[in-house]
């Protein structure tokens, strides 16, 4: 059964998700972008053109671009929405033999269906070459108040492109299908949808397996492109009073002011100032002119309030229409690129007193929802196949009390991981294993699942044996944990059956717990680090010492002593910072013993060998 | 009436049998589009990561391009009187164009050419002698960075007088 594909048929652009390894994916298009635009055309030479090569057209040939056409379809063409857009759209618009609209592309005469089965046809085709498979199948939205003839015509489009027409769902569904929300019980949803062309306000309400429509409104010519127009003219006559030059004439200046005013416009959405910087915009009989403004996150918002407050009425206006309070509302989502403006998200917050979501792409959660849609029809989003995570890191106690994590919190399971691990002293012949639960860098502040001994180690100096240590997560969250090692091929190993019998109340804590005392637990890792560190750096000048034997002068052999003695009177204190102050003396020190052995080789004669010793390193 | 407990038997068992054959089905048919999934997962990883490598310096790239066009404009302003420094702001605009040149971008042909909306794009109509459709004028100058058009040329077309 091939895929089914959601898509999210825009006025302004189209996108098309799929659901990949359980996750619902956008699928780039084939100029390597993530929306298409909703618009086809026929050239001079009788081409057709869809997406954005026919936008790149638009402009001289306006006549046979048709974009745009899902505010005609499924309309009579006596609707008195038909009549007032007919008005400002460049291409003709006439009535078809039975009431419907028809437009005119090249010397033919298309229904609107036809032209929206062009986008989805090209919808189709890039996501087969993406995916490299055939698309039969889709899964395509609608806005929620859409009656059943726009619905039945944008069906037909998606059949005349060659899909089989799983469901038309709703946008807002679709969006609050993109956020889970359709699996709480008993909720009502507001979808605030501000587009680049239109603004679309949803109340939606989740029953036990239905989502109901309860109201809609909003404004079909209010839109995001309506801002950039109103920044555009705000620099180009700011610009006209502060040098007296007109530049809407001057078509390269228009172009760049237009760039720049969108580069503005999202600069300010995570930035409460930037510059608009156009060098030689212009010129006059005294020389080149520049174009350099400073624009605030205020100004901008001055700018457009009346925009956002009439989106904020028609909301308010909406979810008292379909007979509920604003406080009734449990959660609010938003869609479209507009939607990123930090004020739009104050001014939605203010509204109902809540956070709206807000996490996933709003230029992609519909396309998003849909394609879940599909994977449910699709039976690929089961319970079944949903995998657990681990809600804490799992791993062992090692040197100086430290909790060494194996498996990060939030692996999925299953999964199996292995480290190989070594001996802290010499001829050690056992370790213990501490299995620990938790995010905090000290074993002691993680929680023990488990503590078991292997044993029968050939006695070896420290850090020579291997000991490989293997966790192991089944899917029911089943912990197996075995230590093995590899000389003599001795294993031990521990079955935790309740690892993960918390409650999500409880991991939070700990999380909450972890993060807390994330300094000072740092601050103990340090320490516990630098104490290792020291004894390790005692073991080995002990052993230098010891085979330096009379190669060496007793005024060295004293002077290392000392050092090692500092260290040693301060290796157990709480100061890290005076053991690796200590650990820094002997090193130096320490490094006398090698010259002094050098000095007193005869010159000319061959270097001693290497030395032979293997590394003394814990191998952990 | 023992005979009909059996028949009954077997039918309950036929029914348990048809079912766990159906689930086997479902779980197997999961199992095999997970890995397929992650397989091709896989493949697809390499391939954006190719691509990353490839595209790392777009958006750098593309943020430059309008310094590249101020560039150009302070050029073309220049006092022809002022030999030498104009001579200096060519040398310095060849070193630039060297090292996008040399990091895959390229220049988009325009002038002349016939429109093509995979690489132009078209605001506005000229009056001409030169056949319909024929690129007169370029207004903003369009980029490449190896096949990817990060800026189409922004061009005026002719059209019959």
């Amino acid at each position: 059964m091939s895929k089914i594909i959601g898509i999210d048929l825009g006025t302004t652009n189209s996108a098309v998700a799929v659901v990949i390894a359980g996750q619902p994916e956008i699928l780039e298009n084939a100029e390597g972008n993530r929306t298409t635009p909703s618009i086809a055309a026929i050239n001079k030479t009788n081409e057709r053109l869809v997406g954005l090569l026919a936008k790149r057209q638009a402009v001289t040939n306006p006549k046979n671009t048709i974009f745009s056409v899902k505010r005609l379809i499924g309309r009579k063409f006596s609707d008195p929405e038909v009549q007032l857009d007919k008005k400002w759209l460049p291409y003709e618009i006439q009535a078809s033999a039975n009431g419907g609209v028809e437009v005119k592309m090249g010397d033919k005469w298309y229904s609107p269906e036809a032209i929206s089965a062009m986008t989805l046809a090209k919808l189709k085709a890039d996501a087969e070459a993406k995916l490299g498979e055939k698309i039969e199948e889709a899964v395509i939205t609608v806005p929620a108040y859409f009656d059943d003839s726009q619905r039945q015509a944008t069906k037909n489009a998606g059949e005349i492109a060659g899909l089989k027409v799983r469901r038309i769902i709703n946008e807002p569904t679709a969006a609050a299908l993109a956020y889970g929300l359709d699996k709480q019980k008993n909720e009502k949803i507001v979808v605030y949808d501000f587009g680049g062309g239109t603004f679309d306000i949803s109340v939606l309400e989740v029953s036990s397996d239905t989502v109901e429509v309860k109201g809609t409104g909003g404004d079909t010519h209010l839109g995001g492109d309506d801002f950039d127009k109103r920044i555009n003219e705000y620099l180009a006559n700011e610009y006209k009073k502060q040098e007296g030059i007109d530049i809407s004439k001057d078509s390269l200046a228009l172009q760049r002011l237009k760039e720049a005013a969108e580069k503005a416009k999202h600069e300010l959405s995570s930035a409460v100032e930037t510059e608009i910087n156009l060098p030689y915009i212009t010129s006059d009989a005294a020389g080149p002119k520049h174009f350099l403004m400073k624009m605030t996150r205020a100004k901008l918002e001055e700018l457009v309030k009346d925009m956002i407050d009439k989106s904020i009425e028609l909301t308010k206006k909406t979810v008292k229409d379909a007979g509920f309070d604003l406080k009734d509302i449990d959660e609010i989502v938003l869609v479209g690129g507009q939607t990123r403006m930090p004020a739009i998200q104050n001014a939605v917050k203010n509204a109902f007193g809540k956070e709206p979501h807000k996490g996933i792409n709003p230029d992609e959660v519909v396309a998003l929802g849909a394609a879940t849609q599909g994977g449910i029809l699709q039976g690929d989003i089961k319970d079944v196949l949903l995998l657990d995570v681990t809600p804490l890191s799992l791993g062992i106690e090692t040197l100086g009390g430290v909790s060494t994590k194996l498996i990060e919190k939030n692996t999925t399971v299953p999964t199996a991981k292995s480290q190989v691990f070594s001996t802290a002293s010499d001829s050690q012949t056992s370790v213990e294993i501490h299995v620990l639960q938790g995010e905090r860098e000290m074993a002691a502040d993680n929680k023990t699942l488990a503590r078991f001994v292997l044993d029968g180690i050939p006695p070896a100096p420290r850090g020579i044996p291997q000991i490989e240590v293997s966790f192991d997560i089944d899917a029911n969250g089943i912990v197996n944990v075995s230590a093995k090692d590899k000389a003599s091929g001795k294993t031990q190993s521990v079955k935790i059956e309740a690892s993960t019998n918390l409650s999500k109340a409880e991991i939070e804590k700990l999380k909450q717990d972890a993060a807390q005392h994330s300094e000072e637990d740092k601050k103990k890792k340090e320490l516990a680090e630098a104490r290792n560190n020291a004894e390790n750096l005692i073991y080995v000048s002990e052993k230098s010492l010891r085979e330096a034997g009379d190669k060496i002068s007793q005024d060295i052999k004293d002077a290392v002593n000392k050092k090692i003695e500092g260290l040693k009177s301060v290796k157990d204190g709480s100061d890290s910072q005076a053991i690796r102050s200590a650990i820094a003396d002997l090193s130096a020190e320490i490094q006398k013993i090698g010259q002094e052995m050098y000095k007193n080789q005869p010159a000319g004669e061959p270097k001693q060998e290497p030395n032979q010793e293997p590394n003394q390193e814990p191998k952990q | 009436m023992e005979e009909n407990n059996q028949i009954n038997n077997e039918g309950e068992l036929n029914e348990k049998i048809a079912k766990l054959e159906k689930e086997k089905e479902d779980y197997l048919n999961g199992w095999k589009r997970a890995k397929a999934d992650y397989i091709n997962y896989q493949k697809d990883e390499m391939k954006r990561f190719t691509e990353a490598i490839k595209y790392g310096n777009l958006e750098l790239i593309k943020e430059l391009l309008p310094v590249l066009d101020s560039f150009e404009l302070s050029y073309a302003t220049m006092n022809a009187a002022d030999e030498k420094t104009k001579k200096g702001f060519e040398i310095i605009h060849s070193q630039l164009e060297k090292v996008l040149s040399q990091n895959g971008l390229e220049k988009i042909k325009s002038i002349g050419e016939k429109f093509n909306p995979e690489i132009h794009e078209s605001i506005g109509e000229v009056e001409s002698d030169k056949e319909p459709e024929t690129i007169v004028e370029e207004i903003v100058k369009g980029w490449k960075l190896h096949e990817k058009i990060i800026r189409p040329a922004k061009v005026k077309v002719a059209k019959q007088k």
